[in-house]
């Protein structure tokens, strides 16, 4: 063998030798997470080190919708997020094609709000979204409380601003000369020319909508209207409550969105690359 | 082109509205809000009521306080992962890479609830199985949760491990965007692997690391779901309280909406700042 | 079918001008060449006949209306461009006929254009494919398809063959062509290539920096140029310049001593108005109209640099100033020249050799560019 060849495997040998405890350690929040959720809560609270699962899934389930309507918040929480992924979508391509194609007044302002805003902490609307929304508008605890303001996210729109201005010129232009409307051009040729961005961008749309906390916190608190995070999070910190039930709940708020990410990673990578999330 | 007023805003309207409506305005309006006592009927302009109570609390200075301590520790040490994250992964060498990949970045889609419970569970101090595993190899166990610095490690462990993965993505775009001839270059110049990644991976990959770095910054400035879940609403006696959870407080349990905004503000400052000085950081050299 | 006719056409962006008072006829049926260096405007031209681009002066009228508040759909007109905009996800059909079923043309109507297309440019068998499973030239076919779908008044061309390899640019400029005899529409063609504008055109416009240099027929540009721009710029290889004093005016004729020739004169017989003596001026002569020694009305001396054989033909990269010694010129600067010989293999590189200019096969310009006849 060469010396050429056997530098390459010793550095081989020490990539691994580094990167297989580091994913182990990340990995391992989530396999207990996993194996949690499969044991009774006795076993929970037992000296023992137990690292492998056992079939108490079931039970766990039972118990966990016993202490609250699980089943229900995930229902909540799945129409929620789809209707808010579908209505973002939309209104983020939208305006990301109206800022990408087209020359018009004020376009340079609209740009600069979105830019200039963009970085300011979510917590600075809080209170005025919070008070509009409950006092002013009456629509705590109902679904467009839920879906309605988040929809203000501006990242869709320059995600999409990107994507549709790196498409050619041309191909707008050759419809345009034939006569094509501009809403058609957008329906027929732009959006299904941009299909993988609008996969990246719905992605991690849908998944923020899944996993948002704070605002369905505050604005959906009551029983019955809670999204399924929002409802497992009034568990934790109860003193007669199943563990096993609670890990039960984040297993079944973590797995779907585990299977999506491993189906879907390119277009979940590609929309986190560019930025769309957080 | 040609300009086409009325077509453009027919697109823009309905995200303009929403976006008036539930982002600009609350600026506007937070700020506002942020000048008036509103804890009487009606609120009343009074500019120094809640700015001179923010001034003079100790209860805004801890979360601060707490704040900035575990941005300038968290966050170096997150970024500093995702760049070894990225490197390694971006790695020719690398075996079962989608695996690894899979390791780093499923924390990405897990909820922060699902695995707050989960933090708080394994770091229980009688049942928690990082406790066990610390007994197990002989060591003492730690009271996690009954003492501020444990409390306050669990909090930034919890946080990197759910965001190192995120920055290690956009970061190994960033590097898999750098030419491969610039390192064939540099290899024929007899560079070594260890000095082509100080001297150009690192420059340039900077602007992504300044990215991320603000990014998690203005993120970790707003925490509030962990100290509100894993160390049960920011204890103990108040130790991890950060600004998300005093504006939460005082906001939402109080409702103290002029109080709370005044707090909102002090982090929008911040994050200006910050932003501020990322564009310094990453100004094209003159 | 129908005229296109601009009038003092002019086009700004933001604070520059970028054409300037275009002002250009082409009749019912012609075949007309925009052509010029990158950034000339061109293809804003082009783009402001299709409506793509506002007028900022001037008017546009196509068949006699004017149309510059006319959408781009309602003026008549087909493009093909050049990075053919086929939709990359519909079938060749499907691309043919968008234009058509976006506008609720009866379904009949369009079957029967399409297949017409079809027929004219013989892609019946790539209907169902779509733009990728497609070769260059196929997909050039199907986007000039596109065009006569529309059964436009005018054609308009955006340097439509500039994405494909030089053989196949000869065989669509060929069927291009053919197409313009056979549909006998009004056709205006954006190019850089003068090659392409020579063969094609009816007439050509050349631009330059937004401003029309000549319009005339192709032959007519070669033979007679307006300008210094349009000699260079027409004729490949390109024309060589060389610098040249007045030194003699004897009513009628001038005599121009080349600067760096060693003093070579030529008595160049003009028709207008003389430049003074002593002015400078530029001699201009192709490649092609230099002459063996004696043959013509002024010998020069050159030493060949570099010898290229095409094998028809032979190019002489040569600079000037062979025989040393003489009075060297009022600027001996190095003047390279490009001289068409037969083909041969002798002349190898270094070689001195003697060539000939004739009066009648050079042109005389001012220090300005423009021409002096």
């Amino acid at each position: 063998m060469s010396s050429r060849s056997s530098s390459k495997l010793g550095r081989s040998i020490a990539l691994h030798l580094v990167l297989t405890p580091l994913a182990l350690i990340w990995l391992f929040p989530l396999w207990m997470m996993a194996v949690f959720s499969t044991m009774p809560d006795r076993g929970i609270f037992s000296p023992s080190i137990e690292l492998l699962p056992h079939g108490n899934f079931l039970d766990n389930v039972n118990n966990l919708q016993r202490d609250t309507n699980f089943i229900g918040a995930i229902g909540i929480s799945v129409s929620v997020a789809v209707t808010y992924t579908f209505l973002s979508v939309l209104l983020t391509s939208m305006a990301g094609w109206a800022l990408a194609r087209y020359q018009f007044v004020g376009k340079g302002v609209v740009v600069a709000i979105i830019l200039g805003t963009i970085t300011l902490p979510y917590a600075v609307v809080l209170i005025p979204q919070f008070i509009m929304v409950a006092r002013d508008f009456k629509l705590a605890n109902t679904w467009v409380a839920l879906i309605v303001p988040p929809l203000f996210n501006s990242l869709g729109v320059l995600f999409m601003r990107q994507s549709f201005s790196m498409m050619p010129t041309d191909l707008f232009d050759a419809a345009r000369v034939e006569g094509v409307k501009e809403w058609r051009i957008f329906l027929f040729v732009a959006l299904p020319l941009a299909r993988p961005m609008l996969a990246a961008l719905a992605i991690i749309l849908f998944l923020s909508s899944w996993n948002n906390y704070l605002w369905p916190l505050l604005i959906n608190s009551k029983p019955g209207a809670m999204t399924a995070p929002v409802a497992l999070g009034t568990l934790i910190g109860l003193t007669k409550v199943s563990w096993g039930g609670i890990m039960a709940g984040a297993v079944m708020l973590t797995v779907p969105m585990l299977v999506v990410f491993v189906l879907l990673q390119r277009h979940f990578v590609a929309g986190i690359a560019a930025g769309a999330i957080k | 082109m040609r300009y086409q007023n009325a077509t453009a805003y027919r697109f823009l309207a309905p995200y303009l509205l929403i976006f008036s409506i539930f982002w600009l305005w609350p600026i506007i309006s937070s700020f506002l809000i942020s000048f008036q006592a509103t804890r009487t009927v009606p609120w009343r302009f009074a500019p120094t009521f809640n700015w001179g109570r923010l001034i003079g609390d100790p209860a805004f200075f801890n979360a601060l306080k707490n704040t900035l301590l575990i941005l300038v520790i968290q966050v170096p040490v997150m970024i500093t992962l995702a760049i070894v994250m990225a490197v390694l992964l971006n790695s020719p060498l690398l075996k079962a890479r989608g695996l690894f990949r899979f390791a780093f970045f499923a924390p990405v889609v897990v909820g922060e609830v699902a695995y707050s419970a989960v933090f708080r569970l394994m770091f229980n101090l009688d049942y928690g199985i990082i406790n066990k595993l610390l007994n197990s190899v002989g060591l003492p166990r730690i009271d996690w949760f009954s003492n501020v610095t444990p409390a306050m490690g669990v909090i930034m462990i919890a946080v990197t491990w759910r965001w190192a993965g995120y920055n290690a993505i956009i970061l190994l775009a960033g590097l898999q965007s750098i030419p491969q001839d610039v390192y064939e270059a540099a290899t024929l110049d007899r560079v070594s692997k260890f000095k082509q990644f100080f001297y150009i991976t690192l420059p340039l990959l900077k602007p992504i690391i300044v990215f991320c770095a603000v990014l998690s910054i203005i993120g970790t400035m707003q925490l509030f779901t962990e100290p509100f879940l894993i160390t049960e609403r920011g204890g103990p006696g108040g130790g991890t309280e950060t600004l998300g959870l005093l504006l939460y407080r005082q906001g939402f349990r109080s409702l103290n909406f002029g109080y709370a905004s005044a707090i909102a503000y002090t982090m929008a400052g911040l994050a200006i700042a910050i932003s501020l000085v990322q564009l310094w950081l990453t100004r094209d050299p003159k | 079918m129908a005229a296109v006719r601009l009038k003092n056409v002019v086009k700004r962006f933001g604070g520059f001008q970028i054409i300037h008072g275009a002002n250009i006829e082409v009749d019912d049926g012609e075949f007309v060449v925009f052509v010029g260096p990158s950034g000339c405007g061109k293809s804003t031209l082009l783009r402001m006949i299709a409506g793509l681009e506002d007028i900022s002066g001037g008017e546009i009228a196509i068949g006699g209306k004017v149309v510059n508040d006319v959408e781009p759909a309602d003026r008549g007109i087909a493009m093909v461009f050049q990075s053919y905009a086929l939709y990359p996800h519909m079938s060749v059909e499907q691309n043919l006929s968008f234009g058509l079923r976006m506008n609720g043309n009866p379904k009949a109507d369009t079957e029967r254009r399409v297949n017409r297309a079809a027929e004219i440019l013989r892609i019946a068998e790539l209907m169902k494919r779509r733009p990728r499973q497609l070769s260059g030239g196929q997909r050039q076919r199907v986007a000039i398809g596109r065009a006569i779908v529309r059964e436009p008044q005018v054609f308009l061309f955006d340097e439509p063959l500039s994405n494909l390899d030089a053989e196949l640019r000869v065989q669509m400029r060929v069927e291009i062509s053919r197409l313009h005899k056979e549909l006998g529409v009004t056709m205006i063609y954006v190019t850089h290539d003068q090659t392409e504008a020579m063969t094609l055109a009816d007439r050509i416009v050349v631009l330059n920096a937004g401003n029309i240099e000549q319009i005339g027929a192709p032959l007519d540009l070669y033979d007679d140029p307006a300008n210094r721009f349009v000699a260079g710029f027409v004729g490949s290889p390109k024309m060589n310049f060389m610098a040249a004093k007045v030194v003699g005016n004897d009513g009628g004729a001038v005599t121009v001593e080349l600067a760096n020739h060693c003093g070579a004169k030529l008595r160049k017989p003009l028709s207008g108005a003389p430049p003074a003596v002593g002015s400078e001026v530029v001699l201009g002569v192709r490649p092609e109209h230099f002459f063996e020694a004696g043959e013509g009305d002024c010998d020069i001396a050159i030493k060949a640099d570099v010898a290229e054989h095409l094998g028809s033909v032979s190019y002489v990269y040569a600079s000037a100033g062979a025989s040393a010694g003489a009075s060297a010129g009022p600027n001996p600067g190095q003047e390279e020249l490009i001289i068409e010989r037969e083909a041969s293999r002798q002349r190898a590189n270094g070689d001195h050799m003697v060539v000939s200019i004739k009066a009648g096969r050079s042109l005389l310009f001012d220090k300005s560019g423009a021409r002096i006849r």
